[in-house]
């Protein structure tokens, strides 16, 4: 090793049915990673996947791979997409590929399905343009709205929305002038917590809200609301105050169901019922109703000697109730915290000769990982 | 007879062939507006991970007569807001072989430093700008009319955000500018400022027919900013091409531009005492066994919090058209 090269390394389990992509976060971006899968090294298992390598003079989303073709009987492949890539999250407003929608339907949620596959993984968060029908009908009241991804197929996901409204039509891709697409988000939560788009309240003694992708708001999180008058439960909204004029009104988060439903404490009994059948005619210009972060009131948020493990950092929910902990040392939950990070991807690709042969194998499988950033590579 | 030989560059050429121009080329930066509107805040040595706001709460104003009882009423409990903002860290450095200090013509460590300088400034706003992207809710144009979700920047969306602002009991950064008798000038409005991108200049020159007002028609430039484009009703704009712009992300795939409009103390700049922009310059000397590289680097500290969430909004619009204003 010289002077200015990078060594890392570590371990995983792998989790998921279809796995998950493992993110691994690192103080630099490597140019060569490899991994060895213990458990599939140790059984093998016809279809395993018990080592890979890559390097990015190869590509990103690539691998090398060795692979069991029968039990016990190796051979070497390689991954074409979903490989392994690196990444750079430091800058918001970065897009995938735009793809093409062939069919969303009129559905809670609504099912979308993609022109060919999508390649994203349950927790990604995508937005969408042009969803019309013809010119006057379609769902295009949703289109800019960032949507967690919940994947039920190579093709198809879900989206946190109740289409299946009087004032929504189905999509289905005919010969419109202009087809409906979707992209997504590749950084969605360099910081927060934030402001979300709200999908559902249900009003009550406590008021339980539903976002279109993750809040990650803690317990303790004081939060406002920005509710346009059409939307319904506009009586959330922070101003007026009847009370203390002026003074803005804050509800506090109780309970967190899970990355996009919270629990606050506002007693909205008698509120207007919150109204998502938006219509289509209403786009241009349209406003989404938004839950936001404002802090904690009194207690300061949640210490980290509150029955929490020692010093852990801030964390984020991307989906379900999984956390996924930034690179930052410890913190105040529910304190303003940045996420931005670099490192490597080990996505769910499969192998080029075997669709059945998956690069990170099955929920369960252990894998050990090294990565590297060299001093020399050549050809620069 | 020997033809008479002229010695030219032909075939005796100077023995260096270059000279390096006195100045160097400027670099193009983008103007840094998000940092210019921030309040700013050190946060102490010593003092954890996290800084934290306080603010009080609105009592309740006693509008209701005591009587002639005798009895107190009864007391309020203060309440209070707490804000916290976890400090983060960041750096990026050069090596530089000491063969280039040593034969490169000029001071390869003086603009390097320089750029390092920039770098770090500019890191600063940037972070500023996405966090602002994350953190402040939005209201999306519709007073233009362009048929897209938002629309274009139409002269009711200035008046809109203001007046959102307004009632929320906002401060407004610039106090107004009285009208002058200078011909094609007039007064301009106690403000909040509006940061925007330099694309969305030609929608803004064309809605000065509508009450737009060039910062050349201020009675007097003397408070402008140097980004400050112009002002409409309420708001003073000012532009950079740094402004976040999310491409072909608008309901009908147009561009999308956050336009960040805020008053005082809307957005906290924290920094850490002692560890704002140390420039790290270190000789060849500690560099392995042969001395070989220098290394030139920069690191600062810093976190950023909304402190006033009512007073600041994201205007998000799109543009009039590709080729620009109406």
């Amino acid at each position: 090793m010289t002077e200015y090269s990078r060594m890392a390394k570590g371990k995983f389990t792998v989790t998921g049915n279809p796995v998950n992509a493992q993110i691994i976060n690192l103080p630099f971006k490597p140019d060569y990673v490899e991994f060895i899968n213990y458990t599939a090294s140790a059984s093998g298992s016809d279809n395993g996947v018990p080592n890979a390598h890559w390097d990015a003079l190869m590509g990103q989303g690539v691998a090398v791979i060795d692979r069991f073709q029968a039990a016990n009987q190796l051979t070497t492949d390689t991954v074409d997409t979903n490989g392994i890539s690196t990444f750079e999250g430091g800058l918001s407003l970065q897009y995938g590929a735009t793809q093409l929608v062939s069919t969303i339907t009129k559905a809670d949620p609504a099912v979308v399905t993609a022109s060919a596959a999508h390649g994203l993984k349950s927790g990604d968060v995508v937005i969408f343009q042009n969803i019309y029908e013809t010119t006057t009908t379609g769902m295009q009241q949703i289109a800019g709205i960032p949507f967690t991804v919940t994947v039920t197929g190579s093709t198809t996901f879900t989206i946190p929305w109740n289409t299946n409204q009087s004032n929504y039509t189905a999509y289905t891709f005919v010969a419109q002038a202009t087809r409906a697409t979707f992209k997504k988000v590749l950084y969605p939560y360099l910081y927060f917590p934030g402001t979300s788009f709200i999908s559902a309240i249900t009003t009550g003694t406590t008021t339980t809200i539903d976002t279109t992708d993750a809040h990650n708001f803690a317990v303790g999180q004081e939060v406002a609301f920005r509710i346009p008058t059409i939307w319904g439960t506009s009586q959330l909204n922070s101003l007026p105050n009847t009370t203390i004029p002026g003074s803005p009104i804050y509800g506090y988060v109780i309970a967190v169901t899970d990355y996009n439903t919270v629990v606050v404490n506002i007693d909205s009994t008698g509120y207007t019922a919150f109204n998502s059948n938006q219509l289509f005619a209403s786009f241009p210009g349209e406003f989404f109703p938004q839950i936001v972060a404002v802090g904690d009131v009194n207690s300061g948020g949640v210490q980290i000697s509150n029955g929490s493990v020692l010093y852990p950092p801030p964390y984020s929910v991307q989906i379900g109730t999984t956390r996924t902990n930034t690179i930052n040392g410890p913190a105040i939950q529910g304190a303003y915290v940045n996420n931005t990070s670099q490192g490597f991807i080990i996505g769910p690709g499969v192998s080029e000769g075997d669709a059945s042969a998956v690069l990170l194998g099955t929920a369960g499988d252990v894998i050990y990982w090294r990565a590297y950033l060299h001093d020399i590579s050549l050809p620069q | 007879m020997v033809d008479m030989q002229i010695t030219n560059t032909g075939n005796l050429g100077p023995m260096i062939l270059q000279s390096l121009a006195p100045a160097m080329l400027y670099v193009p930066t983008p103007q840094m507006n998000y940092i210019t509107v921030c309040d700013k805040v050190s946060m102490p040595t010593h003092g954890g991970t996290t800084c934290r706001f306080m603010r009080p709460r609105a009592l309740q104003p006693p509008t209701i007569q005591l009587g002639n009882s005798g009895i107190d009423p009864p007391a309020q409990v203060p309440q209070r807001d707490i804000i916290d903002a976890q400090m983060a860290f960041f750096g990026t450095g050069c090596i530089i072989n000491e063969q280039v200090i040593l034969q490169d013509q000029e001071g390869v460590l003086a603009w390097v430093s320089d750029r390092l300088a920039v770098a770090m400034r500019q890191a600063e706003d940037l972070i500023l700008r996405d966090y602002i992207l994350s953190a402040a809710s939005e209201i999306n144009a519709g007073g233009g009319t362009n048929g897209d979700n938002p629309t274009n920047l139409g002269m009711s969306d200035f008046s809109l955000v203001a007046t959102t602002l307004d009632t929320n009991n906002a401060y407004k950064f610039m106090s107004g500018i009285e009208g002058m008798d200078r011909y094609g000038t007039g007064p301009v409005r106690s403000a909040y400022f509006m940061l925007s991108s330099t694309e969305l200049q030609t929608d803004f020159d064309g809605l000065v027919g509508s009450g737009f007002k060039s910062q050349w028609d201020y009675p007097t430039n003397a408070s402008a900013l140097p980004t400050e484009y112009g002002s409409a009703f309420n708001i003073r704009v000012l532009t950079s091409s740094e402004a976040p712009v999310a491409r072909g992300a608008s309901a009908n795939g147009n561009d999308l531009y956050y336009n960040t409009v805020l008053g005082k103390q809307a957005i906290t700049h924290i920094n850490q005492d002692g560890y704002s922009m140390n420039l790290i310059y270190r000789d060849p000397y500690y560099s392995g066994m042969l001395a070989q590289n220098a290394t030139l680097a920069v690191k600062f500290a810093q976190a950023q919090a909304i402190t006033q969430d009512t007073a600041i909004r994201n205007l998000v619009s799109t543009r009039y058209s590709s080729l620009g204003g109406p």
